[in-house]
């Protein structure tokens, strides 16, 4: 047993602890942007000192519980991420208080692992999706990127916002301005988290902002691993047998072309779009075009507004009139996708946003359903939600996404 | 002593509910060399420390007893007067060394906290006395950590069980 007198009455080096900044790492002494042993080490018993034991130290509760995170899962250093927007912003702390005015992100930080209770405010879309997001229910509603509830996501103190990086560029843009000037030292992260190109970068970005860098990966893996199936499954097709595809967005002859989401996804499913080359990405076109056209499929999509399918209510019924009034229109009995059964109905909850893969997956199997005899997309669809969102949503009896099923 | 499924269910009921979720997490108790040591002498105590990557321990003492030595690295301690406090990196036992005043009797007291965990809760008092002999002495404040810890709970709640269990065996 060892016996060493031990009477230190103040420690020099804890009056060198900073206080409590907007940026450095908490108990980074020396403000090297490293937090070392000894730093570490001397903020702890500063914070102890101060809290416990009548001392003058500085540090709160969250400062060393954030000085400790570092210390354990950055190395003691900064965290630097450049997001979709290609902006680099430095992580001195931990996310403690995160808002999120993109659905998409919202869904990723659950994907890879985030602790939703450290999400205090949702964009409102996201708030009125209770069955997905149950948990969003009694969190701030902050309305949407085009009329953001500005005061509140102010009031509410948050240390990272997440918007959209590359649509509604002008209407995030404003946000990104307004919340630097009101809160210094606030992270403004601007990720897609809907496009096939980008989201396996995001995924593991995303996760790397939260110190969740292997449940990233494995989500990742999985994100992968369905869209590489079906890339590799399609990518020897040649051109002049690839299927026509007819993809109908919610309204009726209001198509896609090239530069749409919806569009990339058809094409790596392996689809031609006979209107890719349209202007604009959602054109309307004429209804006879359709008909000369002649498609070998037709994708409908349904879900505009939560009344139809979706996660939001178990009525198939619904998404077969849609696709029963599609075979009704004039002078669809000619073409090809109907007179084959091959007309489908798809709902935007499993093809627009960061699900797209599992859409896409059943998009692979309409139109090749040989090449993709083992793809099953349910199955894909199933344990993205019990494993990767962990919801308690049995796909056998609750919600409608797709029709046939 | 067999109690009928049903008391046996309630006292598993009342376990889980009074037993704070700290029991699962993060625990620190303590143990003396000797509850009542002689006259200056110098005895050990122990605390075995459970689920703390990163934390802290605060100890203080008895009026009258004084801190003389520990184990633990002298970067990542601090005494002062009777308190004395300990940064936890994967600690799982901390010894230290106490001298015995030439009489008086008191708790040593103790808080602990889970940085990562982001919990903290006290450490059971253990209770000294020099030469078994009682005096009144002073005690020192010590700011509540915000969630108990479970110990306490623990014993409050095995008892309402054992008790409820006795009761049902004997029906």
């Amino acid at each position: 047993m060892k016996h060493r007198i031990i009477l230190i009455l103040v420690l020099p080096m804890l009056i060198a602890v900073p206080a409590s900044a907007v940026d450095g790492i908490p108990g980074d002494a020396n403000g090297d942007d490293v937090l070392t042993f000894s730093e570490y080490n001397a903020a702890v018993l500063s914070y102890l000192d101060a809290v416990y034991m009548g001392g003058a130290g500085n540090l709160d509760r969250n400062d060393i519980q954030d000085a400790a995170w570092v210390y354990i899962h950055r190395d003691g250093k900064p965290l630097v991420v450049t997001d979709s927007s290609g902006r680099t912003l430095t992580l001195y702390r931990p996310l403690r208080r995160v808002v999120t005015f993109s659905g998409e992100a919202l869904e990723t930080l659950r994907s890879v692992g985030f602790d939703m209770e450290k999400v205090v405010a949702v964009d409102k879309f996201s708030h009125e999706k209770t069955t997905f997001f149950p948990e969003c229910l009694d969190k701030s509603d902050i309305g949407s990127i085009w009329s953001p509830d500005m005061e509140r996501v102010v009031s509410l103190k948050p240390d990272a916002v997440f918007l959209y990086a590359s649509i509604s560029t002008s209407a995030c843009d404003d946000i990104q301005r307004r919340l630097e000037a009101s809160s210094p030292g606030i992270r403004v992260f601007r990720f897609d988290c809907f496009k096939p190109a980008t989201y396996p970068e995001e995924i593991r970005k995303i996760a790397m902002i939260i110190d969740e860098p292997r449940q990233g990966e494995e989500f990742a893996s999985f994100y992968e691993s369905t869209m590489n199936w079906i890339r590799n499954g399609t990518a020897e097709i040649p051109t002049d047998e690839r299927v026509r595809v007819y993809f109908e967005y919610w309204t009726a002859y209001k198509t896609v072309a090239a530069g749409s989401g919806y569009n990339e996804k058809i094409e790596i499913a392996g689809g031609l779009n006979p209107f890719a080359g349209e202007s604009g990405e959602y054109p309307l076109i004429d209804p006879e075009a359709v008909i000369v056209a002649d498609p070998q499929v037709i994708v409908k999509l349904a879900g505009q507004g939560l009344t139809v399918g979706g996660y939001a209510r178990h009525d198939p019924e619904a998404l077969a009139e849609i696709r029963s009034a599609l075979l009704e229109r004039p002078g669809w009995s000619r073409i090809s996708a109907v007179k084959d059964g091959r007309v489908y109905v798809i709902h935007s909850d499993i093809l627009g946003g960061a699900q797209h893969f599992i859409g896409t997956a059943y998009l692979a199997k309409w139109f090749y359903p040989d090449r993709f005899a083992d793809l099953d997309p349910r199955a894909i669809h199933q344990r993205y939600l019990s494993e990767f969102q962990g919801i308690d949503f049995d796909l056998a009896s609750e919600g409608s996404f797709v029709y046939p099923g | 002593m067999r109690g009928s499924p049903a008391n046996q269910f309630i006292c598993l009921i009342l376990l889980l509910v009074l037993i704070p979720a700290t029991v699962w997490g993060a625990t620190v108790t303590r143990t003396l060399s000797t509850a009542e040591p002689g006259a200056g002498e110098v005895f050990e105590v122990s605390l075995s420390i459970e689920g703390i990557t990163l934390g802290g321990v605060v100890e203080t003492l008895p009026a009258g007893y004084s801190i003389v030595g520990t184990d633990h690295p002298d970067d990542r301690i601090l005494v002062r007067d009777r308190q004395v406090a300990f940064a936890l990196v994967n600690d799982t036992l901390i010894t230290y060394q106490v001298m015995a005043p030439s009489s008086g009797s008191g708790d040593i007291t103790g808080i602990w906290e889970d940085f990562l965990g982001e919990s903290n809760g006290t450490i059971p008092a253990s209770h000294l006395a020099v030469d078994g002999i009682e005096t009144e002495v002073e005690s020192t404040p010590q700011e509540r950590p915000t969630q108990e810890a479970a110990p306490p709970f623990s014993v409050l709640a095995t008892v309402v069980a054992l008790i409820i269990a006795r009761w049902g065996g004997q029906r």
